[in-house]
């Protein structure tokens, strides 16, 4: 567990947790853990332009040089585009960058991006809030 | 009327600023028939006026968008907020809370089928096309890259096979388009995580283009073998000039069931 606290650059203690505010395809919950916001800082070594979601991995390098790959999911590339994302232009592989996020409930190293921060400091929203897909803080039915 | 008289009034345009002309009360366009039309570029389930960039920046879409005062985007597997409770029998309500508490891992778009009706028309993360004629209304969802053909002043087919999106059919009750949609499977969701339906489904929907940036849209659910009584439901379609509809194959690299399947498997709590 000191290991992966070790990568971690730090562990944002209160995000503001938008559940239930966007409208992706799939469970956030199901996959990932509101209680586990991260913030990673590494370099981008691939990034995968897919639907329904798209994947970028970053290594990330420990304080003894050890590194690891982490795993990022986000929007699916028309919804990149619509936030200011271009492809092969924005973020490119052997960029140094910082994401925020939420681990998968899985305890590897994969996350649920939100945030990017890219080298020049420009900052852009690459996945949706947490929660996102698990049907919101209500049931439609009332609870009886 | 005399040159000076166009003039003038130009003048007395030019002292009303350009913003009021995309508030309330602008013009609603009109095609040749006379009817609105909603020919355009939508976001559905938003409030806010403007261009897509102006109405999802900073927290993005899914977040709050520029103002924090206005209702959020809604999901597309969400309760409405603030709306009423879908009036499921209670077997039916006990079903649909089970899909909730099983934070959504069984909903059909998961699987990337086809969102179906009214979830298409009410989420606000992925752009909608309607185009126009006087014969036939297209409409044209970016999400999972469906699409309804609206006939209007037409009869459903009486060959109708059980589909996704249903058989949609419409005319005009004034400046409201209203369309009939019937003819749909059991495997969408309506408007929320769990609300299935049966085969029995008939959705009303009303479209009314207010001004130019809004269309109010109501829908009606009759399903009479899983609802006590119609469910209805309101939103609103904001036009997004300049936004593209393009291309969405939720299938390409789709993870969710083996990842899901996965997590079962290995006892990973997922349960609320």
């Amino acid at each position: 567990m000191t290991r992966w606290i070790s990568y971690l650059c730090g562990l944002i203690a209160i995000m503001s947790i938008t559940a239930d505010r966007a409208a992706a395809h799939h469970s956030f919950g199901a996959e990932y853990d509101v209680n586990k916001p991260v913030t990673i800082a590494g370099v981008v070594t691939e990034i995968d332009w897919r639907s329904p979601h798209t994947f970028f991995f970053v290594d990330v390098t420990d304080k003894d040089g050890r590194v690891a790959n982490w795993k990022f999911e986000g929007y699916p590339p028309t919804v990149l585009a619509r936030l200011g994302w271009k492809k092969d232009q924005t973020m490119k592989p052997g960029d140094r960058i910082t994401v925020t996020g939420w681990r998968a409930r899985d305890g590897s190293n994969w996350a649920h991006s939100r945030e990017i921060t890219l080298a020049d400091g420009k900052k852009l929203m690459f996945g949706p809030p947490a929660g996102t897909g698990d049907g919101g803080n209500a049931p439609a039915v009332d609870v009886r | 009327m005399t040159r000076h008289a166009v003039v003038g009034v130009l003048m007395v345009l030019s002292l009303i600023p350009a913003s009021v002309f995309a508030q309330a009360g602008s013009v609603v366009p009109r095609g040749p028939d006379g009817k609105p039309d909603l020919t355009g570029t939508w976001q559905g389930g938003s409030t806010l006026r403007g261009s897509w960039d102006d109405a999802n920046a900073g927290f993005g879409v899914g977040g709050s968008g520029k103002n924090p005062d206005v209702p959020p985007v809604i999901g597309s597997n969400e309760r409405p907020a603030g709306r009423e409770a879908a009036p499921y029998q209670e077997w039916a309500a006990k079903k649909v809370l089970e899909s909730f508490n099983k934070r959504a891992i069984d909903d059909p778009t998961s699987r990337c089928l086809p969102p179906g009706v009214p979830r298409s028309v009410m989420l606000g993360l992925f752009p909608q096309k309607i185009v126009q004629t006087t014969k036939e209304i297209v409409v044209l969802y970016e999400y999972m890259h469906t699409f309804r053909m609206i006939p209007l002043n037409a009869q459903h087919p009486d060959d109708v096979l059980a589909s996704y999106m249903g058989d949609s059919v419409g005319h005009w009750e004034g400046d409201t388009l209203v369309v009939d949609v019937i003819g749909f499977n059991d495997k969408t969701w309506l408007a929320g995580t769990g609300t299935f339906h049966s085969e029995a489904l008939h959705i009303t929907e009303r479209y009314t283009r207010v001004d130019r940036d809004q269309i109010n849209y109501e829908v009606t659910m009759d399903d009479p073998k899983v609802f006590t009584k119609p469910w209805k439901l309101t939103s609103t379609l904001m036009l997004r000039e300049g936004t593209r509809v393009q291309e969405y194959v939720c299938a390409e690299n789709n993870l969710d069931p083996a990842n899901f399947e996965k997590l079962l498997k290995e006892g990973v709590q997922i349960g609320r």
